[in-house]
Order: C-alpha cells, then sequence, then structure tokens
C-alpha cells in the first residue's frame, strides 16, 4: 500500500511537470489557434536567462522575475514578427515554423551556454517531509502548488475577464473580433506573451530537477501535448489534471502491469487518449466545437 | 494538363514530342548521372531518394488529404527493420521488398481503422504515439531487431559483370524504385481518388454530403503513405546499411513533417524538394560549422518559409507573381499539381476549427 | 489517354518495379571506389606536412555534451602538439594533425553521411561518440579499409579483431566496468543483496552482464531486483520506489544521465534507503553529481576510472592536470571546466594516436593499423596509476583496466575491497 500511495505522490509530481508546459501550450491554443511546439524551447531560455543573472550573484527570486519579464518581450516579438505571417494561412505551415522555432532557440541556447548540464538554484528547500509512511519531497509540493495557482488563475483570467474573452474571440474568429473594434494584433501579441511567461515559471520549476541544458523539455513536451489533447484544448483545469492522471497511471501500470514495464509505459498516455477520444472526442473536459457547414 | 490558350507560345507544348522530350530528357540525365558523378554525390541523391519517398508519403495522407500524421517515420522504420530481418535470413529479395511494403501497410491500416474514426485530433495523437513506443518496442523486440545495437545488412552490391561500383548501382535501384513509386502516386492523387482526398481534405461534411465517405478515403490515404513510408523504408536499408531505434524517433517525425511542408504541401515535386532539404541542410551546415547546426537550420527553415510559405515547391509561382501584373491567379500558374493554395484558403476561413471541429 | 494505353503503361511500370527489385538483391564481389588505391601508395589524407582525422560525433542534441568533449580533447591535444613544432612520424617526416570534425546528432543516417563525405579526405576516422552511430558506418569502413579508431563506445563488437579488422574501441568495454564491480563485490567477506537499475540499451545491458558474470558462483552474493528506465525518461523515482522495498543493501546503477543519477541519489535517500552505491565512470564526477546528489548519506560510493578528474583536489597541482586544462582552453575551443570525463579521454585518445603515429613506418593505413595494435603499456597522460594503454590484447579495446574507486567526501581513492 504504502508503494502505491508512494507512486501515485511521485506521479503528480512528474505531472505537474507535464501540466506547467500543456498550461502554456493551451494558452498560446486559446489566443491564436496554434499548437505551438517551440513553448519549451522558449522556456527554456527564459530559465536560461536566469540561471545566468545567479552566475553573476543577482538573488534567485529577482532573476526569475526578469526572467519572466525577458519572456514577455520574446512571446510578444516572436508572435508579432514571425508567427504574425502564417497566422492566417495553411495551419501545418504554422507548425512547421514553430517547430523551427524551436531548433532555432535550442540552437541559440547551446551556442550560448553550451550543451552541458547547468545547475539551477531551487526555489524550494531539498528536504523530504515523511506524511503517513510515504515521502514527498518539499520541492514536488511546492511546484505542485504553483501549477494549481497558475491553472487557476488562467481558468479565471478566460472565462471571467474581458481579456481572456477578447483572447478567445480572436482566435475563434479573428474577423469578427477585429469588427467589433478589438485590437486584434495587440490581443495576440498578449496572449504569446503570457504564454511565454507560463513557460518562463514552469522552466524555472523544474530545471533545478531535470538541469538545465538546451533540450531540458524536450521529453516534456510529447507529454504535453498529449495533456492537452486528453483534457481538452480549451481547458485549463482540464489540460493539469489530464496531466497528473497521465504521471500517476504511467507510475502504476510500469509497476503493475508486467507486460507495460518500465520501457513501453510512455505507451500510456496515449492508450488514455484513445479511450477517452471514443468516449468524448472534445477530450475530458474540453467543450464540443460545432462547425457549421 | 496545360491550361488551354489561345497564345501560340502555350500551343508548342501542346505537341505531342514536346510533352514527352521533357520527361525523355529526364529519363536520360537520370540514367548517365550515376556513372558521371562522384561517389559521394551518388550517394547524396541515394539519401534523398529515400527521404523523398517518405516525404511523399507523408504528402498523401497530410498534403492532399489533409490528415496530420506525426509518425511516417515509424513506417519508414518498420520497413527498414522488415527489410533488415529478411536479408539476414537471406530471403529472397522479392519476398522481403514485397513484405518491407505490406507489413507497414497492414500496420498503417489498422492505426487508421481504429483512428479515422475518431476526427483529426486522434488520428494526430495515434501518429504521434507510433515512434514514441516504437523506439521502445524495438528495443524489447530484440530477437527481431538487434535491440539498442541495431542491424547491419549488406545487400545490393553491385554485381561482378556490370562494372558498376555499388554507389552507382543502389543509386539506380534507388532511381527506378523511387521513380515507380513517384509516378504511381502522382496517377493517383491526379484521378478520381486525388480529387477526393482534396474534397475530404478540404470540407468532411460537404464530402459525405456528395457521397464521398471521409472515413474510407481517410483509411485509403494513410494505408497507402504506410506503404509508401515502408517502401522508404527497403531504401534506407539500402543506402544505409544499418538500422537501429534510432532509425524512427519523434524527433525525426518532427523533420519529415518539415521537410514536406518546406518542399511544399500536396506537392510531387515538392515531396523531391523535401527530401532534398531533408538530407542536403545537414551536410550544408556542418560545412558552415559544426557546432552550430541546430542554430543555423533552425534559421534556415524560418528563412526558407519567410519568403516561400507555400514551400520551395512555390518558388516559380512565386517569381512569376512577382513580374506580371495582378491579372488574376489562374493565367500565371500552370495547376500541375493540387496546389497548395487550394488548401490554404479553405484553411485561412477556419483555422481553428478545421482541426478541432471534426468530432 | 486511352484505358488501352493506361494498361500498358502499368504494365511496364510493373515490369520495371520488379526488374528492379530483383536486381537489389543480386549479389557480387565489393568493388568500393576507396579500395582501389595500388598496395604501398599512400592513403588519402597524409602528406609530407600534415596528416588529417575525422570525427563525427553529436554536436548537437541530448548527448551533445559528451559528444563536444570527444572532440575538444583531441583538438586540444594536438593543437598544443602542432604549436610546439608538431609530431615526428615514424617515416622520419614531422607532420601537424588536423582534425575535421562534423555533427551526426545521434543520428546513425547521418553518421554514415559522415563518413561517407569525410573518407576520401581524411586518412582515419577517431573518437566518435555512440554504439548505433559508429556502428552505422563500420561495415563501409571495413569495405574501404578505413580505420575507424579509439572509437567512445563499450560495444566489445569494435575490438574484436576477427569481425572489426579496421576498429579498435577506446574506452573500456561496458563488460569489463560491470565485472570490475562485480569482482570487487564477490571478494568481499560479508553478504549482500544487490538492486540494479540499468538504461534500457547496449550501455545498462553491458554494464549488467559483465556485473553477473562476475558475481556468478559467488554465494554471498544475491540480486533481489533488477529493473529498467529509458534514457529519455524524465524521472526514475517510480523504479526507485520499488527497489527500496527490495531490501537490497548494495545498489548497482548502471545509468549514464546526468540529471537522473542526481534525482536518484536523492530519492533514495528520501525513502530511508541508504545502500552502498555502485556508479559508471562517466557519471559519478563529485562536483556535477555527487555532491547536488547528497552523497554524503550514503556509506559508500563506488565508481571505476582510469582518467583523472581534474576538479578533484588531489589531482589540481598534476602537471599532467594542468597542462591538459590549459590546452583545453587554448587549443580546444572549451572555455569551461570538463563537464564529462570525455574530454579526458579524449585527450587520452590523442596521446595513444601520437604513439602510433610515432611508430608508423608508412605513411599508408595499413602501417598505421599495425603501428596502432601494437602499443603496449602506455601510461598516457591522465591515466590512473595500474591503469595502461595495452592495444595489442585481443578482444580488448585499448584501455581494459579500471580501477575501482571510493569516494572520501571530495573525491575518489582507488580501494582494492569493498570493506
Amino acid at each position: 500500500m504504502g508503494k502505491f500511495v508512494q507512486l501515485v505522490v511521485d506521479g503528480l509530481s512528474t505531472g505537474s511537470v507535464y501540466g506547467a508546459i500543456a498550461l502554456a501550450i493551451v494558452l498560446v491554443n486559446q489566443a491564436t489557434g496554434l499548437i505551438n511546439f517551440a513553448q519549451g524551447g522558449m522556456a527554456v531560455l527564459s530559465t536560461y536567462v536566469a540561471w545566468w543573472l545567479t552566475t553573476h550573484d543577482v538573488p534567485l527570486i529577482l532573476a526569475i522575475l526578469v526572467s519572466i519579464l525577458f519572456s514577455l518581450a520574446l512571446g510578444a516579438v516572436v508572435e508579432r514578427w514571425l508567427m504574425r505571417r502564417f497566422e492566417r494561412g495553411d495551419p501545418d505551415t504554422a507548425v512547421v515554423v514553430t517547430i523551427g522555432l524551436l531548433t532555432l532557440i535550442t540552437g541559440i541556447c547551446g551556442w550560448l551556454f553550451t550543451y552541458n548540464n547547468q545547475q539551477f538554484p531551487s526555489l524550494f528547500s531539498l528536504d523530504t517531509v515523511s506524511f503517513l509512511g510515504v515521502s514527498i519531497s518539499i520541492r514536488s509540493i511546492g511546484t505542485t502548488v504553483v501549477i494549481v495557482v497558475a491553472m487557476l488563475l488562467l481558468q479565471g483570467l478566460f472565462v471571467g475577464t474581458k481579456l481572456g474573452l477578447a483572447l478567445r474571440a480572436v482566435a475563434i474568429n479573428p474577423q469578427s473580433a477585429a469588427f467589433s473594434g478589438l485590437p486584434v494584433g495587440r490581443l495576440l501579441m498578449v496572449g504569446w506573451g503570457l504564454a511565454a511567461a507560463l513557460g518562463a515559471v514552469a522552466g524555472a520549476l523544474v530545471a533545478p530537477q531535470l538541469t538545465l541544458t538546451p533540450g531540458m523539455l524536450d521529453s516534456t513536451l510529447v507529454y504535453a501535448l498529449a495533456a492537452v489533447i486528453l483534457g481538452g484544448l480549451t481547458s485549463p483545469i482540464g489540460v493539469v489534471v489530464a496531466a497528473w492522471i497521465i504521471g500517476i497511471l504511467e507510475n502504476l501500470a510500469a509497476v503493475y502491469v508486467p507486460f507495460i514495464g518500465f520501457d513501453l509505459k510512455v505507451a500510456v498516455p496515449f492508450i488514455l487518449i484513445f479511450v477517452v477520444l471514443i468516449v468524448r472526442p472534445q477530450g475530458l473536459f474540453g467543450r464540443k466545437v460545432v462547425v457549421r457547414v | 494538363m496545360a491550361t488551354p490558350s489561345t497564345s501560340t507560345a502555350s500551343s508548342v507544348w501542346q505537341r505531342p514530342w514536346v510533352r514527352w522530350a521533357g520527361p525523355l530528357l529526364l529519363v536520360v540525365v537520370l540514367a548517365v548521372m550515376p556513372l558521371v558523378l562522384s561517389e559521394f554525390a551518388n550517394q547524396t541523391i541515394a539519401r534523398i531518394g529515400v527521404y523523398a519517398v517518405a516525404v511523399l508519403g507523408l504528402n498523401v495522407v497530410m498534403g492532399y488529404t489533409g490528415q496530420v500524421s506525426l509518425g511516417q517515420i515509424f513506417f519508414l522504420g518498420f520497413g527498414a527493420y522488415v527489410t533488415a530481418y529478411g536479408v539476414s535470413n537471406d530471403w529472397n529479395i522479392v519476398l522481403v521488398f514485397a513484405l518491407a511494403c505490406l507489413a507497414p501497410a497492414v500496420a498503417g491500416l489498422l492505426v487508421a481503422l481504429a483512428a479515422a474514426r475518431l476526427g483529426g485530433l486522434a488520428i494526430a495523437m495515434v501518429t504521434v504515439a507510433l515512434p514514441i513506443v516504437g523506439v521502445p518496442l524495438a528495443k524489447r523486440l530484440s530477437d527481431f531487431t538487434g535491440g539498442s545495437q541495431g542491424m547491419s545488412a549488406r545487400f545490393a552490391e553491385a554485381p561482378e559483370g556490370s562494372g558498376l561500383y555499388d554507389d552507382q548501382w543502389q543509386l539506380y535501384i534507388v532511381l527506378i524504385i523511387a521513380g515507380v513509386v513517384f509516378l504511381l502516386t502522382r496517377n493517383l492523387v491526379r484521378g478520381k481518388y486525388g480529387r477526393a482526398f482534396a474534397i475530404v481534405k478540404g470540407n468532411e461534411n460537404v464530402a459525405s454530403s456528395m457521397g464521398i465517405s471521409p472515413y474510407r478515403y481517410k483509411v485509403l490515404a494513410f494505408t497507402i503513405a504506410s506503404l509508401i513510408g515502408g517502401v522508404s523504408g527497403f531504401l534506407y536499408m539500402l543506402v544505409i546499411q544499418y538500422t537501429s531505434p534510432e532509425t524512427m524517433t519523434f524527433g525525426h517525425s518532427i523533420s519529415l513533417l518539415a521537410a514536406m511542408v518546406i518542399g511544399g504541401a500536396g506537392s510531387i515535386v515538392g515531396s523531391i524538394l523535401g527530401g532534398a532539404y531533408y538530407v542536403l541542410v545537414p551536410q550544408l551546415t556542418n560545412e558552415v560549422d559544426p557546432s552550430l547546426t541546430a542554430l543555423l537550420q533552425g534559421a534556415l527553415l524560418l528563412a526558407v518559409l519567410f519568403v516561400l510559405p507555400g514551400g520551395l515547391v512555390s518558388l516559380p509561382r512565386a517569381l512569376t507573381r512577382g513580374r506580371r501584373p495582378r491579372a488574376g491567379r489562374g493565367s500565371a500558374a500552370p495547376p500541375t499539381t493540387p496546389s497548395s493554395t487550394t488548401g490554404s484558403g479553405t484553411a485561412a476561413e477556419e483555422p481553428e476549427t478545421e482541426r478541432q471541429g471534426h468530432a | 489517354m486511352n484505358m488501352h494505353l493506361r494498361s500498358r503503361k502499368a504494365l511496364g511500370i510493373a515490369v520495371a518495379s520488379a526488374l528492379a527489385v530483383t536486381m537489389s538483391g543480386c549479389g557480387g564481389d565489393d568493388t568500393g571506389r576507396s579500395g582501389d588505391a595500388a598496395e604501398g601508395a599512400p592513403s588519402p589524407g597524409i602528406t609530407d606536412d600534415s596528416i588529417t582525422l575525422g570525427i563525427t560525433t553529436p554536436l548537437s542534441g541530448a548527448t551533445a555534451g559528451p559528444g563536444t568533449c570527444t572532440v575538444a580533447g583531441v583538438t586540444a591535444y594536438f593543437g598544443a602538439k602542432n604549436a610546439a613544432g608538431g609530431v615526428e612520424f615514424g617515416d622520419g617526416k614531422t607532420r601537424t594533425v588536423e582534425i575535421e570534425a562534423l555533427d551526426d546528432t545521434y543520428d546513425p543516417q547521418k553518421a554514415k553521411a559522415n563518413y561517407d563525405q569525410l573518407k576520401d579526405d581524411v586518412f582515419a576516422m577517431t573518437a566518435g561518440l555512440g554504439t548505433p552511430t559508429n556502428r552505422a558506418w563500420r561495415d563501409a569502413a571495413i569495405a574501404d579499409e578505413v580505420p575507424q579508431v579509439l572509437v567512445m563506445t563499450g560495444d566489445p563488437l569494435f575490438s574484436d579483431t576477427a569481425e572489426s579488422p579496421w576498429q579498435l574501441g577506446f574506452v573500456p568495454t561496458y563488460l569489463n566496468e560491470g565485472e570490475a564491480f562485480g569482482e570487487l563485490l564477490a571478494s568481499s567477506s560479508g553478504d549482500h543483496k544487490v538492486a540494479i537499475l540499468s538504461q534500457n540499451d547496449d550501455y545498462g545491458e553491458g554494464y549488467v552482464e559483465g556485473f553477473k558474470s562476475a558475481i556468478e558462483g559467488a554465494d554471498n552474493i544475491e540480486v533481489v531486483d533488477e529493473l529498467t528506465y529509458e534514457a529519455t525518461d524524465t524521472s526514475v523515482d517510480a523504479q526507485l520506489t520499488e527497489l527500496a522495498a527490495s531490501g537490497a543493501d548494495v545498489f548497482f546503477n548502471a545509468m549514464s544521465v546526468t540529471p537522473l543519477m542526481i534525482s536518484s541519489l536523492q530519492k533514495a535517500q528520501s525513502l530511508g534507503w541508504t545502500p552502498s552505491w555502485f556508479l559508471p565512470s562517466n557519471t559519478s564526477s563529485p562536483g556535477a553529481i555527487l555532491e547536488p546528489g547528497g552523497a554524503a548519506a550514503y556509506p559508500g560510493i563506488f565508481s571505476v576510472a582510469f582518467s583523472k578528474a581534474p576538479a578533484s583536489p588531489a589531482f589540481a597541482q598534476d602537471p599532467d592536470v594542468v597542462e591538459y586544462l590549459a590546452a583545453l582552453k587554448q587549443y580546444g575551443n572549451y572555455p569551461d571546466p570538463p563537464a564529462f570525463p570525455h574530454c579526458q579521454w579524449s585527450w587520452m585518445v590523442g596521446a595513444t594516436l601520437e604513439q602510433a603515429f610515432q611508430n608508423m613506418e608508412e605513411p599508408t593505413r595499413d602501417s598505421f593499423m599495425e603501428a596502432l595494435r601494437s602499443i603496449e603499456d602506455f601510461e598516457a597522460p591522465l591515466m590512473l596509476p595500474d591503469t595502461a594503454v595495452n592495444t595489442t590484447e585481443e578482444g580488448q579495446p585499448a584501455v581494459s583496466t579500471v580501477v575501482v574507486q571510493k569516494y572520501n567526501g571530495r573525491g575518489y581513492d582507488t580501494v582494492q575491497a569493498f570493506e
């Protein structure tokens, strides 16, 4: 029983890492209708900025705040000067542009900071607490709490605020949004900037555990995409819950289903998605989208 | 084919011998080329052939039929493993080729049967799963695949009497097999199937109201794409002579997708350009600075798409459009391929719902 | 186009494809162009003043860290030698040594492409990282008679002279390292239960195989649990949870991924499990791994090594180390402190190659391979005492001797016994 609970707790912790990037992807998707393959890469670049500052004796919190500002600017600039050209066109082309952006950002990080594993200081202490026979690291708790806060904020943004509504309007129908007087261009930049800022926070949270390298979030990206699809492209709460489910079920399947084992546990999220999408094509928490012919 | 036009210049192109001269010249060039070029050039062109076929397969399902597939590399890897296994066990080479085509096709068929009903998103995620699960699976089935150490299989050495070097022999075979695949696919997409694919890509509801079952055509497109992927796997083994789980990583799938778009989605010539891009750009960036390959490749990809959002294949169109006044798109561009502009036209109207609305 | 024409075209296509496929299967003698060179003629890549070596290794992507090191070490070694006038060859000429390195992003297809590109311009290929990437062009190198020597993989195939006449591995095979641990443990006095975690590829498999072969027949050693992980995993917490429950007092962790090793060290102690650890040579750095991982909590951390760790305080004043670090910065284009042992190993490759060059009587690849295969008891710079380069042992790579070391809080000491 202890092992089971430990696996669940560890799965929650890993799932939070996936959920962090998934949230950023959802934000961009809500704002611009695109899947941004470079989300993890942009987060890593921002985290490198924070790291570089810490190596020059800037306090950690300040370094992270500066990196968030940097990422806001980065997201806005990328949207305005790169993505804007492709948003109206073929969506496959836009996705490939984000792929190119990922390669470029990874290359820039490798060039500026080398491919070596850099140590990133942890926001939370490295101690663990023992709770009912299960050991949980403070860092996991901290990461999960921050993700939950981000998730709630995002959900509130989309559902409750004018900005969120405007962002969604721009994504669903840019022409009508423009006719209604919304500053479409500026809203798109805001959307991308916020997503990048989310990514910067996520990067700062996970870098202590994963060590900072240009490809730090590459494996996470696939899981984040799985969480996004499982949870529904329109729901921040949904993707985080989906990410947790993926993390937990992966661990449990690896240990309790010998056929799957540790090497094929990566199949678990996809089996899940398949099963869920048969029953609910819009994902666990997404809303059905109706197309008029 | 060519737009009927009153100007005498166009009617020259309609004369039979002129129409045949072009392809004939191409055949002659291709036949002579391997004998004249250096070994490295031949090997590079052979590799381009391998990936051009892989991108062609991806184009069938993604460029022409509009279904997102991020798993094409899985079928290449599957075909390569089948080839390696068959050759290592000294099976008849025709049998090995047939299996390298059929086994991935069957796999693609099964995957499509299950996923096609579920809509675009499900197909996308299932295709993502293919390489991601494929790699550990290849490691686990080490009795068949050689595990993480991979399998070497040298075949296709030039027969003694021919006087050809290995690289020339291999290039000829690649050219012939790739040529056949390209021709067959070209006929497919220009015929009624191609039209059906285009309608399914444009709007599935319209397709079903016309009596074209989107499900059936998606399954067909996916199966054909997997079959072509298997052929590219056979050619991969022919040229590289080694395969391992690294052959079919998710990263390569994404690179194939990028190559398809850069070459030109929904275009036969674009597939060749995509294959060329996939093979030549890493070599090019290595020449410039081997430590900066990622940076240079990313920058190059963005630059190409910025200038030519329709891919490299749209270069002639972009040039002529630049020169002529805007007197209507039809006259400027010879519609030789189901152009990507049609696709992007419809896509522009409903960018997000295209992806989400296939519920 | 009428139906008649179309069906004839289809028939023509079918015939052409059948022909093509059948032709592809026709075997024949290998008539590779590179092998056409006459006996005794100088090989490509060597002139009276210079010799060029080729490297294909990952310089971007997940394995770029060690990959960059494999280039930096040998480039730095020969950069320093060239600045001092060059290397004196066995045929009397003094030559500068140039290195041409290409990035293969750990993709076997690109590695083969790089080899195809380099083989006519370089004298020999060396130092590349990775098993699949080196295997991809091994057959071609044998057919083309191009040396593929001192490569950074522990795959035993490269050291089998019969199978791989033009190859030679540099680093100890994974089996060697696993065996070293196994022997140490088997010769210990108490009873021990061992838990094993290994990377799911030839690296991990080789380690485990070597370890198990060394403890075979030892009654006091029992393997109680054995699990694997993928190199791309973000966390091995689940595996550690299960292994912690096994009650083992020795943990054999064949892991080559730095962040996962750190998190393993942290996780095990947080679960209250404090066994003795065995770590592989490439993930045992005190500064980069043991300290962040909190290694002080464990009774014993053991590793295998054959090279001095430059970061270790014991070697801070060692003349070999000082010279190496300076050259790395100046000639190796590597300004940071070495982050992976591959930097040291690559430096040793340079020294070993120099030995071969000095004994090479003719400027040919055959002569080079002969000279390379006759190096005995060469203590390359940065090698630990009791280890040496020995290329004369059949079936063994250039370095096959490792010593077992124990962490002492700041660095490592060589130990002879487990207790």
